[in-house]
């Protein structure tokens, strides 16, 4: 009876939860110097005036309105943080890498490595079709370049500028652009709850075969919600090219997007990590399954018999 | 002996009683360091345009903070401040990520659209006509910063083609003094020498 209680069932959604209160709170009210008063107010001017200049007053006085005009007002509501924010990335979000690092070797430690025991190493059974591999691999090329380039901005103190790292910002850029359709295509085949929600005959084909474990869907739920927010964020930072003129007007707009582009960058890369972990290193035997995309019957059969169900459900259905 | 050494601090200061929005400033920067279309190292912005007797204007570029947040911000840490108080840059270091853009108070930093595939290229802004890392006035030196006239001695462009006199450069104390003079000068005539300030 204790297994089926509220919390058993819903364990991963609470700790994830209550984790992520608990380092916002600590970084929202210790670390950061935000005006976040200022911040709230200027989200629902944006949206619902559409206006971006960040003045939500008109001046009071000459000179507030030359600032405005001339700089973008409220510098201090935003910039500071971002100017702090770029610092200690450089010092410490090596760190946080390292902590989770170290929480998975501990959990290795702890629970070992699973893997199926195969006697019919021929009994295969095709998992991933050639589009399933494309959108994955395609996802995992693209999002290893984005690292390196994004770490090459956060980490250029260490390579000291120059024409490489100057190059490899450019890419940062270009390859955040060609992720976009990517992210799309990886966001509709591994929306695996979509069974429960859609009939649609199309869908249901490209779609991963399995159900969701609470671990794996949060995780997929922060890559479909913070890659929204990586790419919402760097494609306007990209696109809005201010001039000296235009400048005052879109800054704020800019700098405000710049923190969804760190935050969101923070907890996308500790779920992936983590999902490299759970998908990889806990378990023997996946990876070879994502280039030839078939796995063996038993492997299926040991540690995910959801997908074996799932796969041989369809098999009866074509026939 | 005292080792104290009281170095100048060079500022600009543009008086917006006196700034006609000519746009002379602006023309001057462009044209001496041959700066490229769709960058100003320095801008003119009106308030209350065709307001009678409330449009004032103001000449602005970057301002040489003595605690300069892109220097801060900077990851390559491509910035250093001479010890006249000027915020120069190296290009060859600048990577072009734009965070001294979204720390500048000022929107002094400017971006080239010609970075890899298209992107933007390394950031450009107001040398105060001091150059840049390349041995000076070197024809390297003129092709990434402009001229350096602070190294002849020179007051920059802008502030000696300001016409009314309303940009001025130089040391801090002294830019303070003549804002002083024409504070106490206000309405008795004529309170300028045609040269100099």
């Amino acid at each position: 009876m204790e297994n089926s209680s509220f919390f058993h069932r819903n364990k991963a959604y609470i700790l994830t939860l209550l984790g992520l209160s608990l380092v916002g709170f600590v970084f929202v009210k210790f670390m950061m110097v935000m005006d976040w008063e200022y911040l709230i107010k200027y989200t629902l001017h944006v949206i619902t005036g559409g206006n971006l200049d960040g003045v939500l007053a008109p001046p009071t006085s000459n000179y507030q309105g030359m600032v405005n005009a001339a700089f973008g007002p409220n510098y201090e509501a935003i910039a500071p943080e971002i100017i702090r924010a770029s610092n200690e990335r450089q010092l410490y979000i090596w760190w946080v890498f390292v902590a989770e690092i170290a929480i998975f070797c501990v959990m290795y430690t702890i629970s070992g490595r699973k893997e199926a025991l195969i006697t019919r190493p021929n009994d295969q059974v095709q998992v991933f079709s050639i589009f399933h591999r494309a959108v994955i691999w395609l996802n995992v090329i693209i999002i290893i370049t984005l690292i390196i380039t994004g770490f090459n901005i956060t980490w250029s103190l260490r390579s000291e500028g120059g024409f490489i790292p100057f190059m490899l910002r450019g890419t940062h850029e270009v390859t955040g652009l060609l992720w976009f359709p990517i992210w799309l295509l990886m966001t509709i085949i591994a929306f695996k709850d979509i069974k429960l929600l859609s009939k649609n005959s199309l869908l249901r084909k490209i779609i991963l075969p399995g159900k969701y474990k609470p671990m794996k869907r949060i995780i997929f739920i922060v890559f479909v919600l913070m890659g929204a927010g990586l790419l919402t964020s760097g494609f306007i930072i990209w696109y809005l090219h201010p001039d000296s003129h235009t400048h005052a007007q879109v800054i704020q707009f800019k700098r405000a997007l710049l923190y969804v582009h760190f935050g969101s960058s923070v907890l996308i890369m500790f779920f992936l990590m983590d999902f490299v972990y759970s998908a990889l290193v806990a378990v023997k035997g996946n990876l070879k399954g994502l280039i030839t995309g078939k796995y063996p019957r038993e492997h299926l059969e040991q540690l995910a018999p959801d997908v074996l169900a799932d796969i041989e459900n369809k098999k009866g259905k074509m026939a | 002996m005292n080792n104290n050494v009281d170095f100048s601090r060079m500022k600009f200061y543009c008086d917006e009683n006196l700034c006609i929005d000519c746009n002379g400033c602006v023309v001057a920067c462009k044209e001496a360091h041959e700066v490229p279309v769709g960058v100003n190292r320095r801008k003119v912005i009106t308030l209350n345009e065709g307001v009678v007797g409330k449009e004032i204007s103001l000449s602005m570029a970057c301002m040489h903070c003595a605690d300069a947040p892109c220097q801060q911000v900077c990851p390559t840490d491509c910035f250093y401040i001479r010890t006249d108080g000027i915020v120069l840059h190296d290009k060859d270091k600048c990577i072009g990520c734009g965070y001294c853009l979204f720390a500048c108070p000022f929107g002094a930093p400017q971006f080239p659209k010609n970075g890899a595939f298209g992107t933007k290229g390394k950031m450009d802004k107001c040398t105060m006509c001091a150059g840049g890392p390349e041995e000076t006035n070197s024809p390297e030196e003129f092709h990434k910063y402009g001229q350096n006239r602070i190294s002849e001695g020179k007051v920059p462009m802008c502030a000696s083609m300001c016409s009314t006199k309303a940009l001025l450069v130089g040391d801090a104390n002294e830019v303070a003094l003549i804002k002083t003079y024409r504070a106490a000068s206000k309405g008795k005539g004529i309170t300028t020498d045609s040269y100099g300030w």
